[in-house]
């Protein structure tokens, strides 16, 4: 229950009584012990943002690898620190060679359920160290998530959360990217008004027409193609190139990470690895752009069937402001290779934006956002 | 809950305040529920207004400032949480009823309709994120098209 917050009255006779309400009315009462959460569950990487009711502060802002690891049995006293029985993200990825590595979600979607319990535990820890707040997420999904994939989100966090909003990520990536202390300033352009927001995560790229109303289905398509699916093809075809090479999914990815890029193949891309402990350099020009252009390609007619969908007096203004965001934006070229390819086409003077340093944030912090101004109807209410 | 325990909870919460208090209670019952409604300027203008005069009002008739202060506190909170509560009732009551008195239903529960594709950029500096999720959480009720 809340309290009122009752202040002095200023002095003077006549003056009225000064009753100041719990916070700004369109928000959940503040509530001690209350702490908003905003999470990106992603399939590689999810970030947690947690900060207070009443308050823009932000208290904890952590990227966590979306892993957990169950020890093996029969593991030595001391090799795991504090002889613990689960690690989490980047802990349990340092120690793989103890523990058995699950991965919570598979294409943006929970596909271990007992595993996502396990990692919302952790999500909760490190957002409340202290287990007593009272938890409210409002937590990112994936575009057009059908019912059963938002049930098991549900699932994983009851008991854990004691309130949950789940929002499309593409929508929260918009409300992130957006600068509220610009808004109302001239010349600003509000990406919440009319934009097109491009979100490239691990399982997912999420499309979403962002025209100052809550997007319809019709706004959002969902591809089931991302970076796990880059780093498949490219697996497969340096598996293909270099028979027997022994390079791990996790070595593909960070080659990935580092040397993604779309457009003309760039020759030579040297890279050095370790193979069977011995140092090799692999030329990985075509690789690379086969496996990355790949993405262009499944993006491409998703991007033109949103704008197509537009109206034609907003459509001149959408295309000044597609955005780019989530881990495919560090993809080199992305930007300016979907640009080109609009422009190629007969578009309107298109403007392809990348979202900036931030892309493993914006999804995270437009949930956060939307916690703080989700009135108190409009949580779920999850039974412990 | 059923009803006569309902009204029975809210004649004792009543006949603990005085008549002046509980015209002020009355006042801001108004305003949580249009603040849950997401009315926030017509809560702001009644907060203005009525609450004002009806808290001055009761605030006269205290014996002190300091025990106004505390019934005002005691009030505004059992308020708060009568309305909450009524909300909560409300929503897992009127799918009750929908299923059990299906003619009710089309007037009496059933689900706002999506939002229409707006055709052009509905840019309304007054929408805040709340009214995003209110239409969001009416396109869920409506369910796929």
């Amino acid at each position: 229950m809340t309290t009122a917050t009752i202040e002095k009255q200023p002095s003077g006779p006549g003056a009225q009584p000064a009753v100041s309400f719990p916070p700004p009315s369109k928000t959940a009462p503040a509530k001690a012990g209350v702490l908003l959460i905003g999470l990106d569950l992603g399939t590689n990487k999810s970030c947690v943002l947690a900060g207070p009711t009443g308050s823009t502060d932000i208290t904890v802002s952590k990227v966590v690898p979306s892993v957990v690891g169950y020890v093996k049995d029969g593991i030595v006293d001391g090799i795991i620190t504090g002889n613990a029985r689960i690690l989490y993200g980047q802990e349990a990825l340092e120690q793989m060679l103890h523990v058995d590595l699950v991965a919570p979600l598979d294409e943006g979607v929970i596909s271990r359920p007992e595993a996502a319990r396990d990692f919302m535990q952790h999500i909760r820890h490190l957002a409340d160290p202290s287990g007593r707040a009272e938890i409210r997420a409002v937590v990112g999904v994936p575009a057009n998530a059908g019912e059963q994939a938002r049930e098991n989100i549900r699932r994983s966090v009851q008991g854990i959360f004691s309130r949950i909003l789940l929002i499309p990520e593409p929508f929260l990536a918009a409300l992130g990217y957006r600068d509220d202390s610009r808004v109302r300033q001239p010349g600003y352009v509000d990406p919440v008004v009319n934009s097109l927001f491009i979100d490239i995560g691990g399982g997912t790229s999420d499309l979403c027409l962002v025209q100052g109303y809550f997007p319809t289905r019709d706004d959002q398509i969902s591809i089931p193609f991302a970076g796990d699916a880059i780093d498949a093809l490219l697996f497969d075809e340096l598996n293909r190139t270099y028979p027997n090479n022994g390079l791990s999914r996790i070595t593909v990815r960070e080659i990935k990470e580092t040397h993604s890029y779309v457009g003309p193949s760039r020759k030579p891309l040297d890279i050095k690895v370790v193979m069977g402990g011995k140092s090799r350099t692999l030329e990985l020009g075509d690789s690379v752009a086969n496996a990355c252009n790949a993405l262009i390609d499944k993006i491409y007619p998703a991007l033109t069937t949103l704008i197509a969908s537009a109206s034609s007096d907003s459509v001149v203004t959408l295309l000044q402001n597609i955005i780019i965001t989530g881990g495919g934006s560090q993809i080199r070229g992305i930007d300016t290779v979907l640009q080109k390819r609009l422009a190629d086409d007969g578009y309107e003077s298109p403007r392809v934006r990348l979202a900036g340093q931030d892309f493993q944030r914006y999804v995270a912090m437009g949930a956060l956002k939307a916690a703080r101004a989700a009135r108190e109807n409009q949580w779920q209410v999850l039974l412990g | 809950m059923s009803t006569l325990a309902t009204l029975s909870a809210l004649s004792e919460a009543l006949l603990r305040f005085e008549p002046p208090w509980i015209e002020v209670g009355r006042v801001y019952r108004r305003i949580c529920f249009l603040r849950f409604e997401g009315m926030a300027s017509e809560a702001q203008a009644i907060e203005d207004t009525e609450f004002a005069e009806a808290a001055a009002k009761a605030r006269r008739a205290s014996g002190s400032e300091f025990e106004a202060d505390s019934v005002l506190n005691a009030l505004l909170a059992d308020e708060r949480e009568r309305v909450a509560e009524a909300v909560a009732f409300a929503e897992v009551l009127v799918p009750m009823l929908s299923r059990s008195l299906p003619g009710l239903a089309p007037s009496a529960a059933a689900p706002p309709a999506a939002p229409r594709r707006a055709r052009m950029p509905a840019h309304d500096a007054s929408r805040g994120i709340a009214d995003f999720i209110d239409d969001m959480l009416a396109q869920e009720r409506a369910g796929p098209r």
